[in-house]
């Protein structure tokens, strides 16, 4: 997130509550009719050129769909989305085919350039500090680039659109696509299940430390788009990746759709790092418009020793209804899950872990920040269940909860559910509000109140910060006082 | 009494090894100190001693009066008379600290085919023993160790020790956090159980204990094994010109 | 996602339709109770018993779990027992029937069942929300209990013990409760198994502190191994009125016990302390729901489970601050020790906050003894398994040690070293 600096600095000088990624693209674009059905599906299909196996999967998952409701018991309220009036495919016209950087429409370059994303390897590669990213950027329902594949390639790490890999790399897809997040496993799931357009795949063979962060990043600019992106990371033995992914999307009035699934698979000794800031449209002060971010992201810990982590800071979206978890299947495997959270305006956040813990001498920590204010909610739900017999298991959970003004909720509701007695499991969560001496010190010293809070927040989120990639560290910590401003009233 | 002979040992959980060969004998009657700079091991001998779970011995053996202890619990080790007193004593909420007296005496009185006592005798015991080491009874009435000061808990260990009688009694850095008076009744209610048949080893960072214990014999631990051995002109010495040198002698 | 219908109840909600129909003629109510009883009935063959896809009722599918019903009623000779401690004022429900004759000196006490016949109990009956299934069964199948009143600016100087004691079959009983401005007084309320056969009992106590009300309340819940045991306590905490609520299980195959508690005057405190004691098949679920609803209110909530054999516990604990309930200084605590691999335990602690000056926590821990304790008294001569005990009575005995009064904390640490000699 190389030129992330100049744009944050840009956008200080916006006023409060102004988004600044709130610019629209005007793109020629390919769009799938409105709506959902089977011929939808297949004409989605058939644009991406897939094999008849995956058409019959998605179709399989969609008559699924038909039959489940959606779920309600997340603390979260929205006027019932109306699946029929939606875009499920809107491609960038010029992006269709095999990409490559020089076939790419100038214009889309602009929009990353503008969002602070370097696509363009030779510019990246001539900037002595900056460090090196490897990008495939989503643009709505399509990839447009992936940046430095071949150098990955003679790592022998694949990092391509999912699009490619279903075509490229059938077998692999076929083994480890819906092994942890199944088809049928929740309405949205398999709502994605069944429309998918595109996201990233990531292949990182035995024993490989993959040599550069890799990196999604998404936007939806379409109107009455829905996004439905679907990534997929498979770590051999022994093999590490760290994986950065971004969100944004233009200012608008109606609510946008996006129901992603990420899965990741750990094998023996390997270790999957998964850091995320969510910025998209948070809606207006007055709560309206907004992305409705409903996603499944899991991760299975599949071999002995291995390891997930999982880091989100979360400042957009009008709802988020997310819960980046762990199945720690194999012996000795360990999860882990460092969030924050921050609430503004009409923002609804229901978001939080679950840690399964199956295999023996398994171990999980969860450390989870919380900043409501304006008229928010935000919820951290998170489950940690140890399994007859999981011994050894260990937890530790921290959930803090920051109020800032009275108008908001902040809320915490886990689930520990344990069935081995030789598990050790530890949780504690606090609320209160931003402390008033604190506040009034750092005033005093000559700092504004917004940035007083700014400041003291940071504090309080800490923690969770120092878990995520130095670039994204940075970018994280602005956002957080970007998304606070107009707070203080 | 007491031989360690070659003793290797590590933290069973990580697999660090903190004991690398420690030889060591008491023998009865003897109050030896070891003395070391931190990390160089001594806690961790007085919980080996006394069988906690957390180490693994790895090599070489452990022999009280004879007998190999290593396959010994640590209440079977305390029946037979080997004596911790903690450096930091456990707060234990909702145990009583007469009833866990009274358990702890009688189960060891059972274990050696004793008698148990009654009630009025135990009473007896513990009154005395506490107006000795002026241990308010106030004090007793409390859960075990629970909102004791640094310097009573220490008291009640000693407290402890007296009412159990035991053969090797193992005091680790009892001197730390006490004021000097309280350092003196702690002195005392030691040196009263000085017996021809009752060794005692003396875990310390500083000499000062050594002025009001003396001891026998001073050995150094360092790294986990015995650098140096002397007599109390040892103690003296490391006082003066502390352990750089004789570290170095060692290295 | 609550799909049942009339046509599919189970074995257990036909019985309770049935025993409604036959029982109707001889339950005690005038015309507004009958109808109030209807209702509540109707609703509970709407919705069935509840299932875990009810949030309030996630980890106690009463539906699958409350399988079979014994009878209504038996008559059977029950005589009173001694109090629980010695100079009590004992209040006894015999096989669900009050004492006609009870009284204490300085508090008005009425049959429920003279309430349910006057109508005066009509308004009371009703279920708190539509998850309420204890409120619904109760509320249609409730036949006695006392309505006490403990008038303002009195102390009572010997503990009331409300005695229920049963034996088979069932048995439905409520207590409304007032204590008066400025009272002081300590309440035992008991359940208990005095006879062989399952019963099921559904209890509730619906208690009113006004202001500056200083109250102990005890619930000690002794049913036997096969019993079903649905107890529910509604609390209204007024200004500066003190609650002192323990709650100890210790008993029963399938219990539930509600807490529901709305703390509404300022000032106020509640401090709940939790025992349960789990052992062989039971399934044990304390779920408590505390709003604290006005500025300047605390509460603190200790809950401490030890399981044993296949047991299973659940601790359900939402402590939820209204907007406006500024300076609220709210703290929980579940802590459990697991001793054995094929029973569990579940916890969930929530907070639900809405106004931004408040100290709210909670902490949960699951764990086995805690081995540096065990091995200081080991270290002390004390073996393996006496350790283990001294320190799982220790866990809970601790709570009880809280309460001042002595009789009641030896006669309660008499309880549970009784329940740890039969089950650990």
């Amino acid at each position: 997130m190389a030129a992330v600096q100049e744009t944050i600095d840009q956008v200080r000088l916006i006023d409060v509550d102004q988004y600044k990624y709130g610019f629209e693209t005007v793109i020629e674009v390919d769009k799938a009719p409105k709506g959902l059905s089977e011929d939808i599906i297949r004409f989605i299909s058939a644009k991406k050129q897939e094999p008849e196996w995956m058409l019959e999967w998605r179709l399989d998952a969609y008559r699924r769909w038909l039959t489940m409701e959606e779920p309600t018991w997340a603390r979260v309220e929205y006027p019932k989305i109306d699946f029929n009036d939606l875009y499920y495919y809107a491609a960038p016209k010029s992006s269709a085919g095999p990409k490559s950087l020089e076939e790419v429409d100038p214009e889309l370059l602009r929009v990353y350039e503008k969002l602070g994303i370097p696509l363009r390897e030779q510019e990246i590669l001539a900037g002595v500090e900056t460090p090196r990213v490897a990008v495939d950027a989503v643009f709505d329902s399509v990839s447009v680039v992936t940046t430095f594949k071949k150098e990955l390639q003679k790592a022998g790490v694949i990092f391509m659109s999912i699009s490619e890999a279903i075509r490229e790399h059938p077998e692999l897809i076929k083994k480890y696509l819906g092994s942890v997040v199944p088809t049928s496993d929740n309405f949205y799931a398999t709502l994605n299940a069944a429309v998918f357009t595109d996201g990233s795949f990531v292949f990182v063979p035995k024993g490989v430390r993959c040599p550069m962060e890799l990196s999604t990043y998404f936007r939806i600019n379409e109107k009455n788009t829905g996004q439905f992106e679907r990534t997929l990371i498979i770590v051999e033995e022994g093999a590490y990746v760290s994986y950065l992914e971004g969100c944004t999307a233009p200012q608008r009035d109606e609510n946008q759709l996006h129901a992603a699934v990420v899965e990741l698979i750990a094998l023996d000794d390997a270790e999957i790092k998964y850091s995320t800031v969510q910025n998209w449209y948070p809606g207006d002060a007055q709560g309206k418009g907004g992305i409705y971010n409903f996603v499944t992201k899991r991760g299975d810990c599949r071999g002995a020793r291995s390891k997930i982590s999982w880091t989100q800071v979360e400042t957009g979206s009008a709802i988020t209804w997310k819960y980046p978890s762990c199945i720690l299947r194999g012996d000795d495997s360990r999860g882990e899950f460092y969030s924050i959270a921050v609430s503004n305006g009409y923002q609804q956040i229901d978001s939080g872990t679950k840690m399964i813990h199956l295999g023996k001498n398994t171990s999980s920590r969860i450390i989870s920040k919380g900043i409501s204010a304006g008229n928010s909610n935000n919820t951290y739900r998170g489950q940690v269940s140890i399994n007859r017999r999981a011994s050894n298991a260990r937890n530790f959970t921290n959930c803090d909860s920051l109020l800032i003004g009275d108008q908001c909720g902040a809320h915490t509701v886990p689930y520990i559910d344990v069935k081995n007695a030789s598990a050790q499991i530890e949780h504690e969560a606090t609320t209160s509000k931003i402390s008033e001496d604190q506040k009034f010190y750092v005033m005093q010293r000559g700092i504004p109140e917004e940035e007083a809070i700014a400041l003291i927040v940071n504090g309080f989120v800490k923690d969770v910060i120092q878990q995520l990639p130095m670039e994204f560290a940075v970018e994280a910590q602005k956002l957080i006082g970007i998304s606070l401003e107009g707070s203080v009233g | 009494m007491l031989e360690i002979k070659n003793l290797h040992a590590r933290i069973a959980e990580d697999g660090t090894e903190i004991i690398r060969g420690l030889s060591l004998t008491v023998k009865a009657g003897e109050i030896a100190a070891i003395m070391g700079p931190n990390g160089s091991g001594k806690s961790t001998l007085s919980y080996i001693l006394s069988g906690r779970q957390d180490y693994e011995v790895t090599e070489g053996d452990i022999l009280y009066n004879g007998e190999s202890i290593l396959e010994l619990d640590p209440a079977e080790r305390a029946s037979k008379g080997i004596f911790l007193a903690f450096q930091y004593p456990l707060e234990i909420p909702g145990v009583a600290t007469m009833q866990f007296l009274k358990v702890a005496m009688n189960e060891q009185r059972k274990a050696r085919g004793e008698a148990e006592l009654t009630t009025p005798d135990f009473i007896r015991r513990v009154k005395d023993a506490a107006d000795k080491l002026k241990i308010d009874q106030a004090m007793l009435r409390r859960p075990l160790n629970v909102g004791f000061s640094g310097g009573e808990k220490k008291r009640a260990e000693i407290l402890q020790m007296a009412l159990l009688e035991p053969k090797l009694c193992i005091l680790d850095e009892t001197d730390s956090g006490l004021d000097i008076d309280a350092l003196k009744i702690v002195a005392d209610g030691v040196n009263a159980l000085k017996s021809p048949d009752r060794a005692t080893i003396v875990i310390t960072h500083y000499q000062r204990l050594l002025d009001y214990i003396v001891p026998d014999t001073v050995h150094v631990l360092y790294k986990g094994q015995i650098i140096r051995s002397g007599d109390k002109a040892l103690a003296l010495e490391l006082e003066e010109n502390g352990y750089a040198d004789i570290i170095g002698e060692a290295a | 996602m609550n799909m049942q219908t009339t046509s599919r109840l189970t074995a257990a909600e036909t019985a309770l339709v049935e025993a409604f129909g036959a029982q109707i003629g001889e339950l005690p109510g005038n015309g507004a109770v009958i109808g109030t009883r209807d209702r509540l009935l109707d609703d509970l063959k709407k919705s069935g018993l509840p299932t875990r896809r009810i949030e309030a009722w996630h980890y106690t599918d009463l539906k699958n779990l409350l399988r079979i019903l014994p009878d209504a009623a038996t008559v059977s000779a029950i005589d009173p027992a001694a109090p629980l401690v010695e100079g009590s004022k004992v209040l006894s429900i015999l096989q669900g029937t009050a004492d006609a004759k009870a009284a204490v000196d300085g508090v008005e006490i009425a049959l429920f069942r003279d309430r349910l016949a006057d109508g005066s109990a009509a308004a009371g009956l009703t279920a708190l929300d539509k998850d309420d299934a204890i409120g619904r069964i109760n509320g249609s199948f409730v036949r006695d209990g006392y309505a006490i009143a403990v008038p303002a600016n009195t102390e009572l100087d010997a503990p009331i013990e409300l005695q229920a004691l049963h034996g088979a079959g069932q048995v439905h009983t409520r207590f409304p409760v007032s204590f008066g401005a400025a009272s002081k007084a300590t309440i035992i309320e008991r359940h208990r198994s005095v006879a062989e056969g399952s019963a099921l009992v559904s209890s509730i106590s619906d208690i009113a502190l006004e202001d500056g009300a200083d109250i102990t309340w005890i619930i000690l819940q002794q049913q036997a191994a096969e019993d079903t045991h649905l107890g529910q306590i509604r609390v209204k905490l007024g200004t500066d009125a003190k609650l002192r609520l323990f709650v100890i299980n210790a008993g029963g195959k399938l219990v539930r016990q509600e807490l529901r508690i709305d703390v509404a005057g300022e000032g106020a405190e509640l401090t709940l302390r939790g025992v349960n004691l789990l052992g062989g098949e039971s399934h044990t679920d304390v779920t408590l729901v505390l709003g604290h609803n006005v500025p300047n209110t605390n509460s603190t909530e200790i809950i401490r489970n030890v399981v044993f054999d296949r047991a299973n516990g659940v601790f359900q604990g939402m402590i939820r601050v209204a907007p406006d309930a500024q300076k609220t200084d709210a703290k929980m605590s579940c802590n459990t020790l697991l001793l054995t691999d094929d029973g569990g335990f579940s916890a969930k602690p929530e907070l639900e906050i809405f106004a931004d000056d408040v100290v709210c926590g909670h902490g949960a821990t699951v764990a086995d003894i805690e081995s540096s304790h065990l091995f200081y008294l080991m270290a002390r001569g004390v073996p393996e398994n006496k350790a283990r005990a001294m320190l799982v009575k220790a866990f809970v005995a601790e709570i009880v040690e809280e309460l001042e009064e002595e009789k009641l904390v030896e006669a309660l640490e008499g309880v549970i070293s009784a329940w740890l000699e039969k089950h650990a």
